[in-house]
């Protein structure tokens, strides 16, 4: 093996070099810098290759021929090889970035580029404390020198900043390293590590402590921890791109391991104080990045946040033990590999506001990039992150550290928060002019490269750790899901026509289905059929969608996947991990509506703020236990168990919108695309009840303080279905409508399952059959109105039954499934759902949820009144029918209504039987076409007979009694001597149950809405706050550093 | 008591020099009193390693190398110091070199002005 040892001389040797190259040698300068620094990756690569495999151990490289402390040593071991791997690519790739920088400035700035570098891997492998001190310097001075790259107008006086600060750092650390000596006579950091604990008297360890505090401190402050890191961030604001690139992934990788190193010196006792900076930067990093609207300031508090939840990580190696670098690892590369590759990409772009990165609009692959990095950033899965943040929160709760382990979720969910409200404005916003984007990728290949690299990388890295945690842990390697698989192989399909992709998916969902059926219980073939060909029937409408169709497929398959891989799950981790992934996918999915950009950004943060509740619980259930799985949900143990219970329903609860949760719900359903809203309504609903059942099935009925926490969700239950139904009522905005309905009937399944009876839960199964169908139809029905008439406002519509007849049989079909009144499969819901009320003993929230029926009534009256009754507008008379790929699913689904509605036993007698199990009372009997409970029977297909004559007997009697009726007129309406103030009011839709809205409007006030916002505005307001600190003045940030110093050594205590 | 004299001077030193560091408005005083600063720090490290009634640690005829041990003061500090000095000059030059651009830039050496970036 080569001698780590070359990684320094080569980059010394190189920079000598260029400075004695002779003039007419000029053009070798940038050719020599590139060549250092891929040697110098080579050769980390190598000891990472050689390290790995075992086939070369650990050495200690003695410079001067002795050992130490006689001489100083470096050492190369697994983690040095990995971070100078990383450190000395990061410099590769943004040396060829800076191509034209550092062609324009001459050889003198690439000598010291391979300095900076050649400092960074120093600070790494160096084993000595002064020598470190050494490095640290250089590097300062090369950051001075290469903030200078920039073009940016205020680089100067933030490279100024900068030196200001790093001479307060230095002198600190320079005292603290010379009394450290003078306590152990060693500047070895191993020796010190050694002779710490032989200090002779109380004096001598006092003062050691003290030399020791000012040593950490130092090091501290090189991560930028909050409150003192203004310095920092104009450097990354001003710098050159690609050298913020190597700031935030080179430097802080470099100093997080020196003060790792230190950790070993101080020992356990100044781990607390680790963790404390740390997780208060993390916290505040990203408190602050949210009003940020410049795009390099946001990353560069971005970055002081990853780094500072590091800092935590390393500080809780007490509890993480050996795990703690799989953790900290994971999230240093996370976060290295997204900073550079977000840093580079910056780079590619004019604006700096947030918003101009809407140039990147239409362009799949810098926004797949972006995707990758956010995602790498937020821990989702299957990047490195997610396990790291997964194993990190179970040794917190294992341990009982819950203020750390909130913390660290409230955090990493506001640093999610403004990742994806960045990504809805690239989607959504105008490109802020010409954007010469185009441009710059024939122009300048050299920048685009590394960002490909670091999307590649990332990706590897996500399989490295998946293999890692698999490996050491017992984790399954995500990579490896087939499912996902899947899914991601449509990123490279991407290029074919959509018909060809739809097809392969719908495939695909039929194709698995067929191999795994055997393997579910009842209940399970439900989700499982309704998640796989119920997901291949509404692709079918997708048919109609022509062109590529970049990036649907994708997202929906992504979510299809995690929804399979959820039903499959055995234990939390693949739980969780599937419930992630499904969450991402239909949030790519929600935001390819027109004007979803709020409403998908509000999903996901309600979505993600769930599973972390979700992570927590399952954290808090399993105590330390390596692996978890489902069923030991039973198990939990007393003080735990009602706090598990809580956490994980109220997680779920925000997939199926309950009351308090729901207000991602309409917005992000209604501006879905026409094919979408189907998928995230009558299927991704049912995720989160599929989690409730989970979960309900293996813990029961929980008591809190003496609170039955099951009579708790019948409440929520009940005043979610209706409110949930009152709001359709007032609804303008037809797939609004639908979308409110849809709370309402989660809130009748929620109910179905809180009752924890045979017949309740029989009643939730049937609500999960009948409301993927019946709404699957509604929303295609009303899409394909929506896309017909060009308007989702109901008053705008009217009069349609003769032009779109099979768009009006479906909502009609439709309408009399959801009302529940007979023949159709609805009233096999509500049958139940009597019964299952006689049945319980909660008297006062069924009362409640009897109120919601009848007011289903009334918003279900005037979809179809509305929309097909009523006068013909005149903009409206040459629409013509729905899409062909639009009618024939609804018309499908209208099939299976029917057909649900008359033999209800094919799906419910499997379930009914299943349930025995753990409801052993109260299961109905099936006998020949009848269905017998305790308290009555029904007979589905007699009903269907008995309705069908009396339809058809008053059908025809009407026909007869109007055959001599007029239609009326267009302009035969009178206003009855109201004067309309406005164009709409003339219509009789408009505001359709204004008499209703008196009464009970009262209910409907935005309270819910008026909280969230609040606390997001709570949030904003604490950065802006935050913001005022830092005043620009470079005295000032040496000023903070200093504050931060002393108020940390009054909190240290010494 | 020579040594801890010198300790003494040497904080006073660094004491001084970040009072001015942080109360000058002017940035070649604030330059300036980081050069205080550094040499509070240099005698600091060269009087720790200070031992009383002992000889500069050059091995020659007068001290033999068998009773060195007992006889040199610790060369590693002076080491040291040799070290810090030269970074110290590395990055006062750096700074001065700012000084002078910001000044070119802006025809003004006041650090109140440069404050464009914040928040």
């Amino acid at each position: 093996m080569t001698s780590p040892l070359y990684i320094i001389a080569v980059a010394l040797a190189a920079a000598f070099l260029l400075g004695l190259l002779r003039e007419q040698w000029r053009s070798l300068a940038y050719p020599v810098t590139l060549a250092a620094l891929a040697f110098m990756s080579w050769l980390s690569a190598s000891w990472l290759w050689a390290l790995a495999s075992g086939s070369a151990s650990p050495v200690d490289i003695y410079t001067a021929g002795t050992a130490p402390p006689f001489a100083i040593n470096l050492r190369m071991a697994l983690p040095e090889a990995v971070l100078t791997l990383l450190i000395n690519l990061t410099g590769l790739f943004s040396a060829l970035y800076l191509k034209s920088a550092l062609l324009a400035r001459g050889r003198r700035g690439m000598a010291v580029l391979l300095v900076a570098i050649m400092a960074l891997s120093g600070i790494v492998l160096t084993r000595d404390i002064f020598n470190l001190f050494v490095f640290l310097e250089l590097v300062v001075i090369a950051t001075g020198g290469l903030v200078l790259l920039s073009d940016h107008a205020h680089a100067l006086s933030a490279g100024f900043k900068y030196l200001v600060v790093s001479q307060v750092i230095s002198i600190l650390l320079l005292i603290g390293i010379i009394f450290a000596y003078h306590a152990t006579g060693t500047l070895n950091i191993d020796g010190m590590a050694e002779a710490v604990p032989g200090l002779q008297n109380a004096g001598a360890s006092q003062a050691f402590e003290l030399a020791f505090f000012l040593m950490f401190i130092a090091l501290v402050a090189e991560l930028k921890p909050f409150p003192a890191n203004g310095w920092a961030l104009d450097i990354y604001e001003a710098a050159h791109p690609a050298f913020s690139a190597i700031f935030s992934a080179g430097a802080g990788t470099a100093a997080l391991y020196a003060v790792d190193k230190l950790l070993l010196i101080g020992g356990p006792a100044w781990l607390d104080m680790a963790t404390g900076v740390g997780i208060v930067t993390f916290v505040a990093g990203n408190l602050l990045a949210l009003p940020q609207s410049n795009d390099r300031r946001l990353l560069g508090y971005s970055s002081v946040a990853q780094i500072g939840l590091i800092l935590a990580v390393l500080g809780q190696r007490d509890i993480l033990g050996e795990d703690t670098y799989f953790i900290a690892g994971g999230l240093l590369l996370s976060h290295a590999v997204a900073k550079a590759g977000l840093f580079w990409l910056s780079g590619l772009l004019a604006g700096r506001q947030l918003v101009d990165w809407a140039d990147l609009r239409e362009r799949p692959m810098p926004v797949f990039a972006f995707v990758t990095f956010a995602a790498m950033l937020s821990g989702l899965p299957p990047f490195p992150g997610f396990y790291a943040k997964w194993e990190l929160v179970h040794h917190l709760a294992g341990s009982g550290r819950l203020v750390l382990l909130a913390l660290v979720l409230f955090g990493a969910l506001i640093e999610a928060g403004y990742l994806f409200r960045w990504f809805g404005y690239i989607l959504k916003r105008e490109p802020p002019g010409e954007a010469d984007f185009c441009r710059v990728i024939f122009d300048k290949p050299h920048r685009v490269l590394p960002v490909m690299v670091a999307v590649a990388a990332g990706w590897a890295l996500a399989f490295v750790w998946g293999e890692l945690a698999s490996s050491l842990l017992g984790r399954s390697n995500l990579l490896l899901a087939l499912p996902l698989l899947f899914a991601l192989s449509f990123l490279l399909l991407d290029w074919l026509p959509a018909w060809v992709k739809n097809s392969l998916a719908i495939a695909g969902l039929v194709a698995f289905f067929a191999a795994t059926w055997t393997d579910y219980d009842a209940l399970r073939m439900i989700f499982a059929i309704i998640f796989t060909l119920g997901g291949a029937l509404t692709l079918l409408a997708s048919y109609h969608v022509h062109g590529r169709r970049v990036g649907f497929y994708p997202a929906a398959m992504l979510m299809f996947a995690g929804m399979v891989m959820l039903i499959r799950a055995d234990t939390s981790f693949d739980f969780f991990a599937a419930w992630e992934l499904l969450t991402v996918g239909s949030y790519f999915l929600i935001l390819r509506g027109k004007h979803s950009e709020p409403h998908a950004l509000s999903y996901i943060l309600f979505s993600l703020g769930g599973a972390f509740l979700i992570m927590a619980g399952f954290a808090i259930a399993a105590q330390g236990a390596p692996q978890f799985a489902l069923a030991s949900l039973a198990h939990v143990a007393a003080p735990f168990a009602p706090w598990v219970f809580l956490l994980l329903a109220i997680g779920f609860m925000t997939k199926t919108a309950a009351i308090g949760l729901h207000i991602w719900l309409p917005g992000a359903h209604a501006e879905a695309e026409t094919d979408v809203s189907p998928m995230v309504s009558g299927i991704l609903l049912k995720a989160g009840l599929y989690g409730l059942m989970v979960l309900l099935l293996a813990m029961g009925k929980q008591q809190l303080y003496g609170i039955e926490l099951t009579h708790v969700l019948l409440w929520v239950a009940a005043l979610t279905a209706l409110l949930g139904n009152l709001m359709a009522v007032f609804q303008e905005d037809a797939k609004r409508l639908l979308a409110y309905s849809s709370i309402g009937q989660m809130g009748y399944a929620l109910f179905g399952l809180a009752l924890m009876n045979h017949l309740g839960w029989l009643m939730a199964l049937v609500f999960v059959i009948n409301h993927y169908i019946y709404k699957a139809m509604l929303f295609l029905a009303v899409g394909g109105v929506a896309k017909r008439t060009g308007t989702r406002e109901m008053y705008r519509m009217g009069g349609l039954i003769r032009l779109m007849p099979l768009s009006f049989i479906a909502v009609l079909v439709g309408i009399i499934a959801v009302s529940g009144v007979p023949p159709l499969s609805g009233f096999g819901g509500r049958w139940v759902f009597y019964n299952a009320i006689l049945a319980s003993d909660y008297r006062l929230p069924m009362v409640v949820l009897f109120l919601a029926g009848p007011i289903a009534f009334l918003y279900l009256f005037r979809l179809i009144y509305t929309i097909f009754l009523g006068q013909l507008k005149d903009e409206l008379r040459r629409v013509k029918e729905a899409p062909f790929w639009i009618v024939l699913p609804q018309m499908i689904y209208v099939a299976l209504l029917i057909a649900f509605a008359v033999v209800p036993g094919l799906a419910l007698h499997r379930v009914d039987t299943y349930l025995n199990q753990f409801f052993p009372e109260g299961g109905l009997s099936w006998a020949g076409g009848e269905i017998t409970s305790n308290y009555g029977y029904w007979n589905p297909v007699a009903i269907m007979i008995i309705v069908g004559v009396i339809f058809c007997t008053v059908f025809a009697w009407l026909l007869f009694v109007n055959r001599r009726a007029q239609p009326v007129k267009q302009f035969n309406i009178v206003f009855s001597a109201e004067r309309p103030f406005r164009p709409e009011t003339t219509h009789f839709a408009w505001n359709f149950f204004a008499p209703y809205r008196k009464a009970l409007g009262f209910l409907t006030q935005p309270l819910v809405t008026i909280f969230w916002t609040t606390v997001t505005d709570l949030l904003h307001t604490a950065g802006d706050l935050g913001r005022r600190l830092y005043n620009g003045n470079g005295q000032t940030y040496a000023f903070h550093f200093l504050a931060f110093v002393v108020i940390v050594f009054f909190l240290v205590g010494l | 008591m020579i040594a801890q004299l010198s300790i003494a001077t040497g904080f006073l030193l660094i004491l001084i020099g970040l009072y001015g560091a942080l109360i000058q408005r002017n940035i070649l005083r604030m330059i300036v009193a980081f050069t205080v600063a550094d040499t509070g720090v240099n005698i600091v490290i060269v009087a720790v390693g200070f031992m009383a009634g002992r000889t500069a640690p050059i091995l020659d005829a007068a001290v033999p190398v068998a009773d060195a041990a007992a006889r040199i003061i610790d060369p590693l500090p002076q080491a040291l110091v040799l070290t810090a000095i030269v970074i110290g000059l590395g990055t006062t030059a750096l700074m001065l070199a700012y000084a002078f651009k910001l000044y070119e830039k802006r025809r003004t050496l006041d650090i109140d002005k440069f404050t464009d970036l914040r928040g």
